[in-house]
């Protein structure tokens, strides 16, 4: 009995410990998330927050810019600011990024952000057929949801989330990439080898530059520029931006040609009170997304947009204008974000430039985020939860608020819009990283992103390959070299392989009952180029990877492994798309596209003059010369209204110069 | 009345003489404008957009623009990638002598040039450092590798350190383990510092070190805790140049003192040779801001003032601590030896240095 007593009185003092931090955090978080709230009852808070969110509304709107350049925007009023009040304003902007963004992606195919890339897919098309106001109404509510998701989950994640990160070391990462890369398989479309040769592209894309696992660059030509990689921004602005603008061009016209019933805003939210199923697993896959470093937010995009493809009893309809195509990237992409918060303030990792941005802020105010965050800055935590949730309501509010007027858009002619559109495009991909490069990357991406749409090729597996070629190659070296091959028996690898395994079985097991997978841009777009084109361009992809492996004979082993791990299989999945096109019957391009690749390529060359231009006279008076031409002989203006619209596009332009502090090239010839 | 007088006249006797004195205090700043007045300064960062340098410049600049006379104003071109090498370039093409552009530096731009990189053309030579701000870096291990205090390290076995690339920072500790022959894997191609620590973390690796400013955030915790343990800092260096502990861990021994430890002798050696050539780039000079060196002696004057004030600037000091490091901002002259020692190496040590990361790290050069 004294023995029993005993055990007790050691006991309780034992229990104890372990018992009153987690009920006291809890209490804490409770009494901090109060606190947090009450400041947004200050006018000033409430006013800083919905001044993020109207910056970072308008900057998503613009294509090519992003976080990045709403931080410069803000940054010279946030160091004037207390702590509260600039991450109010900081993460007010950068809620909301991801929710505008969606506008261009919709309205005119041209993603405003690389993460937005996976919405053109099914949006665009939606928009093309006149329900523009549908689509971008379930994707803002999507958008709002999911980002309040992400701040429930984030909240109550705090206490566990330390534990939970580190439960994922680099073998499981490795199996999360392959598992993303797996989902491009899903987005292939009708013919899968177009699709995997897609796929390849992209890794071998991805592949440029320093090698993360050996001090090798790759495919760099001697370039400096080439030595980062080719920037995200390019690609998808090119494959995608670019290659939609000129087939919009060439096609003439408006790009709702009809406007079609059942397209209104109210369609929209109930097919997201429909497909309430798809928000949910759609935010959770972005909050991980967001939580696992070196994921990302467009990685987390067309994640969720390809297991909504995967898990989907009916395929064929997705790239032609599926509202669950809209809904899934949507409830994701602003989730990430919340998610990124973890890693940022938790362990003082950022998983975007987003999140990088927020961490310098903190130091700036003397907060260094790491574990300690928890304990010491717990109501700055909740400032930056609330903030994250509120933002979002606000900005779908604007968002939602704007549209209807921005959706009337896709009933003018679309060859009025492009001059104003191009030029964004042109200055948004030049400041990621203010190089001429930038714009030749785009616009030869550009070049191939319309050749693959001409030709029935899939886009999004390219993309999906190439944002996840670093991180997967990262973690694959990282699980070899740090575990050798016992990485492959670790129960969470296991437990993703089956995961894999089983996504692919129910592919095959769909596609032997006969329900073909529609997959992106399947049979959707009137094939233009004959079948000379299409051998050519096989023959193209081909030599391309044949000469890629032939220059990765020269990397060391670990470098070398990824770029033959794409053109191998390239180069059979090629050959065999050569036989299948010399032998089979061939795609017979539709009437009337001959003289439509021909003004596609007139419309090509005058981007390139645009280029030329912007190289030898500068920005600014480039800008002058090919608004005002490109409106007189391509559009048919007069001369009054090509000078109104060239000194509107100006004006904005200064506008934008003066509040973000963008950098203007000067002419090689003028020097200004 | 002769009352009233009198006052009168202290009155006016008293304005006469304030006026002369305010007039002495005038007279000065007429007779030369500062150079700064109404001007505005470009800052080049070669980095992009939140990275360490752009977050250190961008936090003491709000400071520079009140102290330096005239009170010029800061805008910043962040021009990041190709190893910073475009951005010091464009400041090489596009500085003039006026002093109106000046330039961040980094390791990332110090590296190249002592590697003898083709790519990096430019001679810091030409240059005037500013402002200096030293990092520190710390060594930490965890206890499963059988180490409790920094002499065990000799008979570690198996320890697994994670790092970026061996031609950047993480040369410096690749260059200690060498040095003192320890039983060492490195696992490069972590993605940032932050990533590798928290491997650290998950026991992926058990040998890990952080800047000064990120240990005391991320790793003290860990200490407390019992799940890491500190060894030894990479030193800072004193103005004759000599490696001495770090103020910001004084506590803890540096690597020269642990091989005395170890071994019993002054450490010597090739490897002794390459420490002493690339630890005060990587750390004890690693922030410099630059001009051009022929701008004139006024601008140079302006931020060395600027920085003499900020020394003893409370607000500065209490504020900027954390980005700072805990390290103090130094004027660009009172280093100005030691800045141009860091960057000059004997072409047998680069030789020595290319030879053993190709070797050991399969690192290709052009």
């Amino acid at each position: 009995m004294e023995q029993w007593s005993n055990g007790f009185k050691t006991n309780t003092p034992k229990l104890q410990p372990s018992n009153t931090p987690v009920r006291t955090l809890i209490t804490r978080m409770w009494e901090a998330a109060l606190t947090a709230l009450e400041k947004f009852a200050n006018p000033l808070h409430l006013a800083m927050l919905t001044a993020g969110v109207l910056a970072g509304t308008v900057i998503g709107i613009l294509p090519g810019l992003g976080g990045i350049a709403c931080v410069a925007l803000l940054l010279p009023f946030i160091y004037t600011l207390d702590v509260h009040t600039a991450m109010i304003l900081l993460v007010g902007s950068l809620a909301v990024v991801h929710t505008s963004d969606t506008i261009t992606s919709v309205l005119i195919g041209t993603p405003g952000s690389a993460a937005a890339a996976a919405t053109v897919l099914d949006g665009h098309p939606l928009a093309r057929r006149g329900q523009a106001g549908r689509a971008l109404s379930a994707a803002f509510l999507s958008s709002l949801i999911g980002g309040l998701i992400g701040a429930v989950f984030l909240s109550l994640s705090l206490p566990i989330a330390r534990p939970l990160v580190l439960a994922f070391g680099s073998p499981e990462l490795l199996m999360l990439c392959v598992l993303g890369l797996s989902f491009a398989g899903f987005l292939t479309g009708g013919e899968p080898l177009k699709g995997g040769l897609a796929a390849c592209l992209g890794l071998l894309l991805g592949s440029v530059g320093a090698a993360p696992s050996e001090a090798v660059y790759r495919y760099t030509f001697d370039q400096l520029y080439l030595a980062d990689g080719i920037p995200l921004v390019g690609v998808a602005l090119g494959v995608f931006g670019i290659a939609e603008i000129i087939d919009l061009l060439a096609k003439g016209g408006k790009i709702a040609e009809r406007v079609s019933l059942g397209g209104g805003w109210l369609q929209g939210a109930r097919d997201v009170m429909r497909h309430w199923g798809i928000v949910v697993r759609g935010s959770l896959i972005g909050v991980w997304a967001g939580i696992l470093p070196g994921i990302g937010a467009t990685a987390g995009s067309w994640m969720s947009y390809g297991h909504v493809v995967a898990a989907a009893r009916d395929r064929e309809s997705f790239g032609k204008g599926d509202i669950r195509g809209v809904i899934a990237p949507e409830s994701a992409n602003n989730s990430v974000e919340a998610g990124d918060f973890i890693p940022t303030l938790l362990f003082g990792v950022p998983g975007g430039a987003p999140a990088a941005i927020l961490l310098g802020a903190l130091l700036f105010y003397g907060i260094q985020p790491g574990p300690r965050m928890v304990q010491e800055n717990l109501d700055l935590i909740f400032t930056i939860i609330w903030s994250f949730a509120l933002a979002n309501t606000i900005g779908a509010a604007v968002c939602l608020f704007l549209s209807p007027a921005l959706a009337q858009l896709t009933r003018v002619p679309f060859v009025r819009l492009a001059p104003a559109i191009i030029v964004t495009i042109f200055f948004g991909a030049f400041q990621s990283s203010q190089h001429f490069g930038d714009l030749y990357a785009m616009l030869a991406l550009g070049l191939l992103g319309w050749l693959m749409k001409q030709l029935g090729w899939p886009r999004a597996p390219l993309l999906v390959g190439f944002v996840l070629t670093k991180p997967t190659e990262q973690y694959l070296w990282l699980s070899v070299s740090r575990y050798d091959l016992e990485w492959l028996l670790r129960p969470g690898v296991i437990l993703l392989s089956l995961l894999l395994l089983i996504s692919i079985a129910w592919i095959f097991f769909a596609r032997r009952k006969g329900k073909g997978i529609g997959g992106e841009e399947a049979g959707t777009e009137t094939v233009t180029l004959g079948r000379a084109s299409s051998v050519f361009f096989t023959l193209f992809v081909l030599a391309v990877s044949l000469a890629a492996l032939y220059e990765a004979r020269s990397f060391p082993f670990l470098g070398a492994i990824f770029p033959i791990a794409a053109t191998v299989p390239a180069i059979l999945m090629g050959a065999g798309q050569l036989v299948f096109e010399l032998v089979g019957p061939g795609a017979k391009p539709t009437p009337g596209s001959g003289r439509q690749v021909k003004i596609a390529f007139g419309y090509f060359v005058s981007l390139l003059l645009f280029f030329v231009l912007v190289w030898a006279l500068g920005f600014g008076l480039a800008v002058v010369l090919f608004v005002f031409t490109f409106l007189c002989a391509r559009a048919g203006a007069g001369w009054r209204y090509a000078a109104l619209y060239t000194a509107c596009v100006v004006g904005l332009a200064q506008v934008l110069d003066r509040a973000l502090g963008l950098y203007w090239p000067p002419g090689a010839l003028t020097g200004w | 009345m002769k009352n009233v007088c009198s006052e009168i006249g202290k009155l006016i006797h008293r304005g006469i003489a304030s006026l002369c004195l305010s007039l002495a205090f005038v007279t000065p700043t007429y007779a030369a404008a500062p150079y700064y007045e109404g001007k505005t300064i470009e800052v080049i960062i070669p980095f992009p957009v939140a990275g360490g340098s752009d977050i250190w410049i961008r936090t003491i600049a709000p400071y520079l623009e009140k102290q330096i006379p005239g009170n010029p104003k800061f805008t910043f071109r962040n021009i990041g990638g190709g190893r910073g090498i475009p951005g010091v370039n464009e400041f090489t093409a596009k500085a003039k002598s006026d002093g109106l552009m000046v330039l961040v530096t980094s390791a990332t731009n110090y590296f190249p040039v002592l590697l003898g990189d083709k790519a990096a053309k430019y001679d810091f030579k030409q240059w005037n450092p500013l402002l200096v701000n030293p990092v520190g870096g710390v060594m930490y291990a965890a206890p499963v590798a059988g180490v409790r205090r920094v002499e065990d390290l000799a008979k570690a076995k198996d320890l697994i350190y994670g790092g970026i690339s061996a031609i950047g920072l993480d040369l410096i500790p690749l260059i200690t383990f060498e040095l003192l022959e320890l039983d060492t894997k490195a696992v490069l191609g972590f993605k940032g510092r932050g990533e590798a620590r928290i491997a650290f973390e998950r026991g992926e690796t058990n040998l890990d070190y952080q800047t000064t400013p990120a240990y005391s955030a991320t790793v003290l915790p860990l200490i407390k805790e019992g799940k890491a343990i500190p060894l030894m800092s990479f030193g800072q260096l004193d103005e004759k140049g000599n490696i001495v502990r770090d103020q910001a861990v004084s506590d803890l021994p540096t690597v020269p003192e642990v091989y005395e430890k170890i071994k019993g002798k002054k450490p010597e050696g090739r490897f002794w040779e390459t420490y002493k050539v690339f630890m005060p780039s990587a750390f004890a000079v690693q922030k410099i801001l630059w001009v051009k060196g022929d701008a004139p002696p006024e601008v140079l004057q302006a931020f060395y003032s600027a920085a003499d004030r900020l020394s003893k600037d409370k607000d500065f000091l209490t504020k900027t601590d954390k980005v700072l490091g805990g390290y103090p901002l130094l004027r660009g002259d009172r280093l100005e030896k030691t800045i141009q020692q860091a960057f000059q190496i004997d072409p047998e040590t680069q030789r020595f240095v290319r030879e053993w990361v190709s070797k050991k790290y399969r690192v290709k050069f052009d």
